[in-house]
């Protein structure tokens, strides 16, 4: 191409030394040193870019593209190593700010000089420096600084700004602004990527910070207390990242916060849990909510952080729990009798549990490790049986206490609540079959004796239980609510029906139970008065034809009834048992009766009958006269109505000592020997061949309402193999086959 | 000449005649561009001097770059399809480079010293369209150069340019 032939051709030194050189290189390091802005006027700038594009366009051998790329770079080197060095060389050991403020000044001088002569020179970079492969002259600018500048002071720089930030770390206040621009020139001096300032300044700072709270975390640790420890802590991590959000780079963001939480929370995470006087312990037994807080949110920070925490809550619950059963221990110890009902104890229990969910909830954000503490915790204690009735039975009884009328005294709302903590309460327990085989015979005594406060409260409860264990726990319960239910329905029916039948003027009434719901009772079979058999006869007659497919067993022990008494001219209404109201019947003609001889005439045995006698001629109302007097009933005692009898009150209840236990044990084992039997050939069904050990692990694991030994499994299996649906196979000592 | 109701700026050519062009036209090349971006503070106009650049050709390069606003030129396919350039590229901007030698000369060399790149891009595939499907003879007389290589000088850069004559 041709220049047109306008231009004469300019000599490289012409050009340099008439034109670039005192037009631009001269006035732009005058106005640097100077302080003064740098602009070019348009006329100016023309002048100088049209020299350096004629320059470049020149045909070889007048071409000087390289050789001005070349001085473009000395240029900015010499300026560099002849002012700039010299300038913060002067500046080094005068203070950190001092240094750092020259090289801020200085930075953005060289900034604005690589500027103009990038705009000057421009033409090199659309051709030469493309074709030759070579840094962009702003590239090229930039490489001379790091190289004759930035080499030579960062290490100076570096320490310069760790020890205005370990400073600021001291509570100084420092220049901010001039750090951020100092660490913006390490960002720079990458060349397009961080590895500058990671290497040169933030290694280095993470070190020094390292140090920093090393030498921090000593002195705390030697003279504070875990909480204030931890206010400290607290405030040093919140800073550091407000440091970096100010003026560092934000990568460094998770490296500075590991360090910090390495050095002043990790490693010595045990000694302020444990610290003594003020460790977690501590702070669990003060109720500390604030600094438990801080202490969970602190380590949550760290990598399994809480795990160690967790494990100081569980054994401090733990601790807690094990308090109220030694308390339940020596109440025992000091000879306090043992009985089935101790709702201090329940409540203890019940209120630490609800106490801790609280502090789990409010204080550690319901996390699952510390719910996990609070189970462990609960499992130990809630298993924990001392004395002679099981924790199982003892929430039995709470729950009775709560449900039955003239128990606990509690407005809807507080039965509601009760309810649910009971029901928290069991759901630690293991033997929760023990506990529903006890509950159930509670239950039935409510509803049998018109006990139970609330329908609703009763329902309320079992429903919590079904949410709990299923539906096949709470069957039997829900079934003896249903009897009663069809009970009351069919009353008038059945009401209507005697009337009709006119034969007799008892006022009489029948509750139907389905066996299998129910506890099983004595069916003693009396020899009833002819009286209460029609009555009897008369409701089987109408049952019958009702439900044809049920068979009718009547339960004389559980049945009641009133007696009128007539002493001369004085009656009383004497409110007893039906085995009562029989026996009073046979001295309805003033008669004396042996022992053995009311017992056949009644058919009953001793220990039905004794008791009764018992009630009748040695309890408070004597209405039979025992011959010869005394406490106890022999069976050569004799009998005869007590004709000198009288009392206050027309209305007498009679009450029987009762014999039976709360619950019949067996009941639960067997109970227990069919479940696990049928867990077993439910597992082998299904796996058809297994060994011990597997049987045993997957037959534990199907058990959700007790948690039976090895050996009362081993049991099960053995009396399957004994009835042959299973075998032992025949390699294999210790492994099953199913037998189908 | 069009103004727009934005700044504008003067363009002065080699013999001193100024140009006032709107400030966006301006703006497509590089060095004014760069010039304005200093001086955007000035309340007055900006005079730029362009001492490199004819007055009849500034008028040219003002012309294509305001005609450039109003239907961009589209993006000329490389290696050239046609060597009519109405087949490469819009009619405007093929009519726009249907000019005498010298000018179209004088035009590359204005766009390449005020960087301006779709002009620079039109004129030298102008230039690039009167050499396609050419031998070297027709080539020379299209462009009226003297072959003033020597038999042997011709054959080096035969061989040194082998490369670009296979397929």
């Amino acid at each position: 191409m041709s220049t047109g032939g306008s231009h004469p051709v300019i000599q490289l030194e012409d050009g340099w030394n008439n034109v670039i050189r005192p037009g631009a290189i001269d006035v732009l390091e005058r106005a640097l040193d100077d302080g003064f802005d740098t602009s070019f006027e348009p006329r100016e700038y023309i002048r100088i870019y049209t020299t350096c594009y004629d320059m470049c366009t020149q045909r070889s051998p007048y071409n000087w593209s390289r050789d001005l790329y070349n001085r473009h770079g000395e240029t900015i080197q010499t300026y560099l190593i002849n002012t700039v060095l010299p300038a913060l060389q002067d500046r080094t050991g005068q203070g950190g700010t001092i240094l750092l403020n020259e090289l801020k000044h200085r930075w953005s001088n060289h900034q604005i000089m690589n500027k103009w002569l990038k705009k000057f020179f421009t033409y090199l970079d659309r051709y030469y420096v493309k074709h030759h492969s070579l840094p962009t002259l702003e590239m090229a600018g930039l490489q001379h600084f790091k190289t004759e500048i930035y080499q030579n002071c960062r290490e100076n720089t570096t320490g310069a700004i760790i020890s205005l930030i370990d400073a600021e770390r001291e509570g100084e206040i420092i220049d901010k602004t001039l750090v951020k621009s100092i660490v913006e020139l390490y960002e720079s001096m990458g060349m397009g990527s961080l590895d500058a300032y990671t290497f040169d300044l933030e290694t280095p700072l993470l070190e020094a910070t390292r140090s920093y709270y090393g030498r921090k975390r000593e002195d705390w640790i030697a003279r504070d207390s875990t909480p204030d420890y931890l206010i400290k802590a607290e405030k040093a991590l919140g800073e550091e990242k407000t440091r970096v959000m100010e003026y560092l780079n934000q990568s460094t963001e998770p490296k500075l916060r590991k360090v910090v939480e390495d050095e002043i929370l990790q490693t010595v995470q045990m000694n302020l849990l444990e610290k003594e006087g003020s460790g977690c312990i501590v702070l669990l037994a003060n109720d500390k909510t604030d600094d438990l807080q801080r202490m969970f949110h602190l380590f949550s920070r760290l990598e399994n952080g809480l795990q160690p925490m967790a494990n100081i809550v569980e054994r401090f619950i733990t601790t807690q729990g094990n308090a109220c059963i030694e308390k339940r221990q020596a109440k025992l110890d000091s000879g306090e009798k043992d009985k089935n009902d101790d709702p201090e104890f329940v409540k203890s229990l019940i209120d630490l549990h609800d106490k801790y969910l609280g502090v789990i909830r409010e204080t550690f954000s319901s996390h699952h490790l510390f719910q996990k503490a609070l189970k462990n915790s609960f499992e130990e204690i809630v298993n924990n049986d001392v004395g002679q009735y099981s924790n199982a039975e003892l929430m039995s009884t709470f729950c009775d206490r709560i449900l039955k009328s003239g128990g606990e005294k509690l407005s809807e709302a507080e039965v509601e609540q009760s309810l649910d903590r009971i029901v928290q309460l069991f759901s630690f327990l293991t033997d929760k079959d023990l506990f529903a085989e006890i509950y159930r015979n509670q239950l039935a005594k409510r509803l049998l004796n018109q006990r139970s406060a609330s329908d609703d409260a009763e329902k309320a409860l079992i429903a919590k239980l079904k949410v709990q264990c299923g539906t096949q726990f709470t069957s039997k319960m829900e079934g003896m609510l249903n009897d009663l239910a069809v009970g009351s329905e069919q009353k008038n029916e059945f009401d209507q029906r005697l009337e009709q039948h006119g034969d007799t003027k008892l006022s009489f009434g029948v509750q139907v139970l389905t066996i299998g719901n129910w506890p099983s009772y004595k069916a003693p079979e009396v020899a009833l008065p002819a009286q209460m058999s029609t009555c009897m006869e008369v409701f089987k007659e109408w049952h019958d034809a009702k439900h044809q497919k049920r068979r009718l067993t009547w339960v004389h022990s559980l049945g009641n009834a009133t007696v009128r008494a007539t002493y001369g001219k004085k009656f009383y209404d004497l409110q007893v048992t039906t085995l009562q109201a029989v026996v009073l019947a046979a001295f309805d003609n003033g008669q004396t009766f042996g022992f053995t001889e009311l017992k056949d005439k009644l058919n009953l045995d001793d220990i039905t009958l004794k008791p009764i006698m018992h009630s009748l001629s040695c309890g408070k109302q004597k209405v039979i006269n025992k011959s010869p007097p005394g406490n106890k009933i022999n069976s050569t005692d004799s009998f005869s109505p007590n004709a000198k009898f009288t009392c206050n009150m027309r209305k007498i209840r009679i009450p029987v000592a009762s014999v039976e236990s709360s619950h019949n044990k067996n009941r639960v084992e067997e109970d227990r020997s069919v479940a696990i039997e049928a867990a077993i050939v439910r597992i082998m069904k299904a796996r058809k061949t297994l060994s011990h050990q597997q049987l045993v692990a997957e037959v534990l694991s199907q058990l959700a309402f007790f948690k039976p030994q090895p050996r009362v499994i081993k049991k099960r299996i053995e009396a399957l193999i004994d009835r042959e649906y299973l075998e032992r196979s025949s390699e294999n000592n210790q492994q099953y086959n199913y037998l189908a | 000449m069009e103004v727009d109701s934005g700044t504008t700026v003067k363009l002065v050519s080699k013999e001193g005649d100024d140009f006032s062009v709107d400030i966006e036209v301006a703006r497509m090349s590089e060095l004014v561009k760069s010039m304005i971006e200093e001086d955007c503070d000035d309340e007055e106009v900006t005079e730029i001097p362009l001492p490199n650049v004819k007055a009849a050709v500034l008028r040219k390069v003002i012309e294509f770059c305001q005609h450039y606003q109003k239907e961009p030129m589209t993006e000329i396919e490389k290696p050239l399809k046609s060597a009519q350039m109405a087949e490469v590229v819009q009619k405007w901007y093929a009519d726009f480079v249907a000019v005498e030698q010298v000018l179209l000369f004088e035009l590359i060399l204005a766009a390449n010293y005020m960087d301006i790149k779709p002009l620079l891009d039109l004129t030298c595939a102008t230039v690039a369209s009167m050499i396609k499907g050419k031998t070297p003879e027709e080539i020379r007389k299209t462009f009226n150069i003297a072959n003033d290589f020597t038999p042997e000088e011709e054959a080096q850069v035969r061989e040194e340019n082998k490369w670009c004559e296979e397929p």
